[in-house]
């Protein structure tokens, strides 16, 4: 097994719920989301992000409005629809069961080794 | 120095080296591709390409004065290379197969596809990876199945040839082509993952594969009798049964194993596109350099050995190159050389294949040959080890040639040729054995056969059906094997040789002739052989064949009829009882010279024809006499040193230094000498004094010749005579009163 590969395997589970709890916080231009990713030590490509955002768009889970740019063509803005934050609820609950389980299984096997 | 050009990048005008505008075409394009099958590629593009716009300003307004490549390299570090996304394709996460998203992406892409050769990815002509591009599959699945075209039927050869002239070069190559891969599924496996691999890569379920490969074994349910049909199930069974395995196992070698992660995702076909583009490059590189660096450690090691010795003669022939011209007639035949070891090779390998063939087809028979225990394990280790080892070895180096894999090969030549090393020692062990099963003969008698009614005009003589059904295989015949089942194997080993009788009844004699470890031992087994011969009316019916049971084993059994016909009566031998050289006639046999005897008759008989005997042997109901150039309608001349032969339908004029003889086609000799009606004639001048003796024996030989004659004479008239032998042991004397000189 390719250590990177699951590593970029169980990141890629938990992509989509970091960058709506980003969007959440308010709405975000995609570099932003990158930035505040990089900075809590979560590093991807922005090539991974666009398609990220258009298919949660297309899933009516975001909604963005254009921003004027002095640095270029406009931006896209991104925020959560209402759906959003519903889906978003159920995935942190998702994600909260899923963390104490593997909290609870990792802490568990420690004592042994 | 660079140039740079200006170009539109969404609304911005950028000023960019050009060489930097081709990577981020390429970049752009890679992107096209990836997301050729997303929803909402368009907009993702269109994010993206923004981005990039927007970084372009960033670079610009900080003072640089145009984008160079370092530029666009950083950038795309930041976006992220298409492999590098970690995007949910949803080509990965459904069970779609791969082949219809790289269809559409090339389509999508440029225009109406087009078969080319693959230029980058060739063993030959780059045919196959041409198609297999042309087709989204793996090129290994196209180049096998050319090659078992190729050597099962020839055609594949050809059509190679034909798709090599016909189809167009790739002159750029397109950036791509990276499918799903065919590789063993170690994860998956029973045996060695063939099956599962085999499954991944056509999308199936691996239990399809496996049933397909156990299916031999289940031949029960193919066998044809068991349904009632009989043709169906022997093919079947013959073409699955000994190839399945064997593809099993040379597909086993062949396919390497998903051993990394980007292995197995290759092999379930994901990830696939993202592999395909940019990543080409960077792989690409590294595989070729890997395999560069292998292929170059072995090619040096071959270049060593041959380049020392064809270098010697390079070497060589370049220093006297001035000189002499028969160093280039050295290298020429050196050539040859080397091209007749390839032929010989290639006629091995043939030999070898149709050996397996042969093998295989034979082996039912092997209960009726081998005696057990030993016999049995070195036939075995003989068709296992000796014969199939060598196949499966040739047939996975061809396929690992096309495969271009090098890896493990000393392995594999290790394991194979010790391997062969023990097939050599059974085959010899077993060939030992054998033969001294076969080392001794039976005391041969010659069996007179009752029969019923002797004296009828005209014997026919035919050959019953087996008493029992009797399995024939249909694709593989040997002779003299006329059939096999369970418990019996039937042996043509009988042959019909047809005498004058003494008397003017017919007569029916059997020698039987077996091989055995002993004497005594193939004297029991000779008693033990059940030869029927029975007459009904004018008809003699033979066994078709010798039936050997598993008990005695097959010891080159055989049974010799002898049929004596009286001078004026008939004989017809049917068809059904073989082959010409089955039935002989004229002669006499001895223990010593069975089986050279009748050499100078055998090809005269003909089946379902009637015969009549005459004083001095067989003829044609129409006079012409049955002899060896029985099919020969014109008149045969043969012309050695001091004669010449002429013949015609039994007539026949020799004319050599004691004179012309004739020989009409009633018998009887008539004689033109010149030297006893003119003495004078020239006789050899060189040998005067010979003369005296030589005429002294000529009418010695003359006077005894007319003593048999009249004896002869005398004996028709009589008819009632005992003769002293045959009528061809007669003739033969007849025809050769004088020396030849």
């Amino acid at each position: 097994m390719n250590i990177e590969n699951t590593a970029s395997q169980m990141r890629k589970g938990v992509l989509e719920f970091c960058i709506l709890s980003v969007i959440k916080q308010g709405e975000a231009y995609p570099s932003d989301i990158i930035e505040k990713m990089k900075a809590a030590n979560l590093n991807i490509f922005e090539g991974t992000l666009y398609p990220l955002l258009t298919r949660l768009k297309n899933a009516e889970l975001l909604t963005y409005r254009w921003i004027e740019s002095n640095s270029g063509p406009p931006r896209k803005y991104f925020s959560l629809t209402e759906k959003g934050a519903a889906f978003y609820t159920e995935l942190e609950a998702t994600w909260n069961e899923l963390a104490n389980a593997v909290k609870a299984l990792t802490e568990n096997e420690h004592p042994n080794t | 120095m660079k140039q740079v050009i200006n170009i539109n990048f969404h609304g911005q005008v950028v000023p960019i080296e050009t060489s930097a505008f081709d990577m981020l075409k390429l970049y752009t394009e890679s992107l096209n591709r990836f997301f050729a099958q997303e929803e909402g590629k368009e907009e993702i593009i269109n994010d993206i390409e923004t981005r990039i716009a927007e970084l372009f300003q960033e670079r610009l307004k900080k003072g640089a004065t145009c984008i160079t490549d370092d530029d666009v390299q950083a950038i795309i570090n930041s976006m992220g290379r298409p492999e590098d996304f970690e995007t949910e394709e949803p080509s990965s996460s459904s069970e779609q197969p791969k082949a219809a998203p790289t269809a559409t992406e090339s389509t999508s892409t440029e225009g109406p596809k087009r078969l080319y050769r693959n230029e980058n990815d060739k063993v030959l002509g780059g045919v196959c990876s041409g198609l297999a591009n042309y087709f989204g599959i793996d090129p290994v699945i196209v180049r096998v199945l050319f090659a078992v075209i190729a050597i099962a039927f020839g055609a594949g050869v050809l059509a190679y040839i034909i798709l090599w002239i016909a189809v167009p070069s790739t002159a750029q190559t397109r950036i791509g082509g990276a499918q799903k891969k065919l590789f063993r599924d170690p994860d998956d496996k029973i045996i060695g993952g063939v099956s599962s691999g085999l499954g991944n890569y056509f999308g199936v379920n691996p239990w399809i594969a496996r049933i397909l490969f156990l299916l031999p074994f289940m031949t029960f349910i193919f066998q044809g009798s068991n349904w009632g049909i009989d043709d169906a199930g022997d093919f079947i069974r013959v073409s699955f049964s000994p190839g399945s395995l064997l593809l099993y196992i040379i597909l086993w070698i062949v396919i390497p194993e998903a051993a990394t992660t980007s292995e197995k995702l290759a092999m379930k076909g994901e990830k696939v596109d993202l592999n395909s583009i940019k990543n080409s490059v960077m792989e690409e590189m590294k595989g070729v350099q890997s395999r560069a660096e292998k292929f170059g450690k072995e090619a040096q090691k071959i270049a060593e050995e041959k380049g020392q010795q064809l270098g010697a003669d390079v070497n060589q022939f370049a220093k006297r190159s001035s000189t002499s011209l028969g160093d280039i007639i050295v290298i020429i035949f050196k050539v040859f050389g080397y091209f007749i070891v390839g032929v010989v090779a290639f006629a091995l390998v043939v030999a070898l294949f149709s050996l397996a063939i042969v093998a295989v087809g034979i082996f039912p028979a092997k209960a009726f040959l081998l005696t057990d225990g030993w016999q049995n394990a070195y036939a075995w280790g003989t068709l296992v080890f000796f014969i199939g080892v060598p196949v499966v070895g040739i047939i996975t180096w061809i396929i690992r040639r096309l495969t271009k894999q090098k890896r493990y090969s000393r392995f594999l030549a290790l394991t194979f040729s010790s391997l062969w090393i023990i097939g050599w020692v059974a085959v010899m062990l077993l060939v030992s054995s054998i033969s001294r099963d076969f080392k001794s003969f039976n005391t041969l008698s010659e069996q007179e056969i009752p029969l019923t009614n002797p004296t009828i005009n005209k014997l026919e003589i035919t050959a019953n059906e087996p008493g029992k059904h009797v399995y024939r295989t249909k694709f593989l015949r040997f002779e003299p094997f006329e059939g096999l089942d369970e418990d019996t194997l039937l042996v043509k080993n009988v042959e019909v040789k047809i005498l004058k009788s003494t008397n003017d009844s017919f007569r029916v004699t059997r020698i039987v002739r077996t091989n055995g470890r002993t004497r005594r031992f193939a004297d029991t087994l000779a008693a033990e052989i059940n030869y029927n011969i029975r007459q009904f009316d004018s008809v003699l019916i033979l066994d078709r064949g010798i039936a050997i049971t598993r008990e005695n084993k097959f010891r080159n059994q055989r049974v010799i009829i002898t049929i004596y016909v009286p001078v004026g009566k008939q004989i017809r031998v049917d068809r059904s009882i073989g082959w010409a050289h089955n039935v002989r006639f004229g002669g006499l046999f001895n223990e010593s010279e069975w089986d050279v005897q009748f050499e100078d008759e055998e090809d005269g008989w003909r089946a379902d024809q009637d015969y009549i005997m005459r004083g001095d042997g067989l003829y044609h109901l129409d006079g012409r006499k049955a002899n060896r150039w029985e099919d020969d309608d014109d008149a045969r001349v043969s012309v050695k040193p001091g004669r010449i032969e002429v013949e015609e339908n039994g007539k026949k004029v020799i004319i050599d230094q004691n004179g012309v003889e004739v020989k009409p086609i009633d018998g009887g000799t008539y004689r033109y000498q010149p030297g006893t009606v003119a003495p004078s004639a020239p006789t050899a001048p060189a040998a005067p004094t010979n003369e005296a003796a030589e005429r002294e024996r000529i009418k010695d030989s003359i006077r005894k010749e007319k003593e048999k004659l009249d004896q002869q004479l005398k004996q028709l008239e009589q008819k009632t005579e005992p003769m002293p032998e045959a009528v061809g042991t007669l003739l033969m004397h007849v025809r050769t009163p004088f020396p030849i000189f």
